[in-house]
């Protein structure tokens, strides 16, 4: 074990942003979990195949996004309408009261295509530059650029981002109404 | 030509006007992307600060003995 003392801690590390990546994606904490230990078990028993010196993370989100996207397959035949099961699953998630905001926003990115939603999530909130996003996702730059760009102008729409201004009582008033 | 992007009417305007940011533009105004942004984040943050479940540090435990063992 002198090849990768510090390979215990590096997967470790990245474990925080595998789930948060993973939560966002399936909008199941407990499937999530289940993908992320997938994950781990898979990078460990295909350690050879990763170039030391590249992005750990970025590998192991490339581990992640295709085990997540197998199982969506499979679940595809299975249930019609899977993201309309998505944002139902997330209607029900606990919530904290004066995050209703951040509920509204959950909402919205639930109501994304999933390849949308996927690229914003690595762009706008992993932290991974265009060109990783794109490793990561197996496609074009410009692809990952126009997912991006759909993913932010749909949200907008979703939010109706010109209120987004007015946290609080109208977000509480805006939430009530569409109850 | 019928580019909404920082049109304060918009504001004003019901929740339909919304829609057209997607028809006419390609893209969204910065202020807009700003917020959703930092939504995004807000969001995402939440779910990072959340503790490590011990499964995990068991999980990679227990590799690293195996592996150590095998060796």
């Amino acid at each position: 074990m002198t090849d990768q003392p510090d390979l215990r801690e590096a997967l470790l590390a990245a474990v925080p942003s595998l789930r948060a990546f993973a939560i966002s994606l399936s909008g199941q904490v407990d499937k999530a979990d289940d993908l992320v230990q997938d994950t781990l078990l898979r990078a460990l028993a295909n350690l050879h195949r990763f170039e030391r010196g590249t992005n750990l993370n970025a590998w192991l989100f490339t581990i992640l996004r295709n085990l997540f996207h197998s199982e969506h397959r499979k679940r595809r035949r299975e249930v019609e309408d899977p993201d309309g099961a998505y944002a139902g699953r997330l209607r029900i998630q606990p919530e904290q009261g004066s995050h209703l905001d951040l509920e509204d926003f959950r909402m919205a990115l639930a109501r994304l295509p999933s390849d949308q939603r996927e690229a914003l999530l690595l762009v706008g909130a992993s932290g991974f530059s265009y060109e990783e996003a794109a490793g990561i996702c197996g496609c074009a730059v410009g692809t990952i650029k126009s997912r991006v760009n759909r993913a932010r102008l749909r949200l907008a729409v979703l939010l109706n981002v010109d209120d987004m201004d007015d946290l609080g009582p109208d977000s509480m008033t805006r939430a009530a109404l569409q109850g | 030509m019928t580019s909404d992007k920082g049109n304060k009417l918009a504001r004003a305007l019901p929740r339909t006007s919304a829609d057209d940011k997607l028809g006419t533009n390609g893209r969204l105004d910065s202020s807009s992307q700003k917020r959703i942004g930092d939504q995004l984040r807000a969001m995402y943050d939440e779910l990072m600060q959340q503790p490590v479940p011990d499964r995990f540090k068991e999980l990679l435990d227990q590799l690293e003995k195996k592996r150590d063992g095998s060796r």
